[in-house]
């Protein structure tokens, strides 16, 4: 075998004995987490589920991080905004960083406010020249407050944004470049928005640079419908189901695209199975990303 | 893309008779808004089952929040009440 080939076989090898897989903190989950840490490399925390939690619950915490390794999840700055944002909330998120020391802290390419309207939830934002630039200012004073890049997220989204000018994965590029920041890969997200405008979700991999994907997400989704006489559906990312099969197949591309290890998380928020049955969910998982792992062992 | 369009947008996904008022016209309520041509052609152009979509799942979203939130408030209020006074 030639020297190139063993070289990167002894990288592929190495990255996947160092993929960590997990699960999203979820007090239903807790004792189910907490009696099978020999099967979760990692546990991700919600960060705005912390600010105005107890001191007990801050202390569970803390005990829980000389445990397992801990990941903050950030899922209302809203950096994807003309805004600026929020230094209280930075403020707030860098203090939990400091406390819980996670490996990495991520945040979504979402606008959640604008003026003074809190919108609820994710919403994607006009994917243009303006919004990157905005966007890339919002991650470099984040990073400045908390002292340390955040790894951005892909939304999932129900309507495409409108005054848009380039499509949702040259969007996301063009903020990793502008912001330096890696990419938290949610493919389910990538999954939801292929069947909403559909387009291939394997080009939407391709499209993107493999090194500067550092983490992924799995969750499930449901299809819901237009109320209207037309009954339009489209899909929606809920993380109330199980993993579909579509996503473990985009993570063996995962695979069998990066070379670096990966941490791969299951976002579940409700209607909680056994956790067996997440903790079956994590080893579909770890197969699929080591078949694409294999793959290119194999190919070299 | 200006903040004027940014705040639009979200006023369209969280005030339902805007909402209902902006799918009857949408250029005549973007125009009376002050948005520019640019703006109101783009908007002319919106998904509308995707924006009807995403206004019912962040309203769901608000109610969830609102719940946890008064949840909590119900919590820390019975926890306050259950100390025991020295």
């Amino acid at each position: 075998m030639a020297e190139a080939a063993v070289a990167a076989e002894v990288d592929v090898a190495d990255a996947a004995v160092r993929d960590r897989f997990g699960l999203t903190w979820q007090p239903a989950l807790a004792a189910g987490i907490l009696a099978n840490l020999d099967r979760i490399d990692v546990v991700e925390v919600i960060a705005e589920e912390q600010f105005g939690a107890s001191s007990r619950a801050t202390r569970a915490l803390e005990t829980l991080a000389h445990q397992v390794p801990l990941l903050v999840h950030g899922v209302a700055l809203g950096p994807a905004s003309t805004s600026p944002v929020d230094v209280r909330r930075l403020d707030r998120l860098a203090r939990l960083v400091e406390r819980l020391d996670p490996a990495f802290w991520s945040e979504h390419l979402a606008c959640v406010r604008a003026g003074d309207i809190e919108i609820g939830h994710l919403a994607a934002t006009p994917r243009t020249s303006a919004t990157i630039d905005a966007t890339a200012a919002n991650l470099s004073r984040a990073a400045a407050i908390v002292g340390s890049m955040p790894m951005v997220e892909n939304i999932a989204t129900l309507m495409d944004p409108p005054a848009s000018d380039r499509s949702e994965v040259e969007w996301v590029s063009s903020v990793m470049t502008a912001s330096g920041c890696d990419l938290l890969l949610d493919l389910h997200n990538v999954h939801a928005n292929s069947l909403n405008f559909d387009f291939d979700q394997v080009e939407y991999l391709d499209r993107l640079d493999p090194e500067r994907i550092g983490a992924i997400h799995i969750a499930g989704g449901c299809w819901i419908e237009s109320p209207d006489e037309r009954r339009e559906r489209r899909y929606l990312d809920d993380h109330l189901h199980d993993v579909p099969d579509p996503v473990y197949d985009l993570l063996v591309e995962v695979g069998a695209r990066v070379r670096r290890p990966l941490t791969v998380l299951l976002e579940r928020d409700g209607r909680f199975p056994p956790v067996r049955h997440l903790l079956w969910q994590l080893d579909r998982a770890r197969a699929a990303l080591a078949e694409g792992r294999r793959r290119v062992s194999n190919e070299t | 893309m200006r903040p004027e369009f940014e705040t639009f947008l979200a006023r369209l996904y969280t005030d339902a008779p805007l909402r209902a008022r902006f799918l009857a016209g949408p250029r005549e309520e973007a125009e009376r808004q002050g948005l520019t041509v640019e703006e109101c052609a783009a908007l002319e152009r919106i998904d509308r089952v995707g924006l009807e979509l995403s206004a019912r799942s962040f309203a769901h979203k608000r109610t969830l929040k609102a719940s946890r939130r008064a949840r909590s408030w119900w919590k820390s209020v019975r926890a306050a009440l259950g100390r025991p006074r020295h």
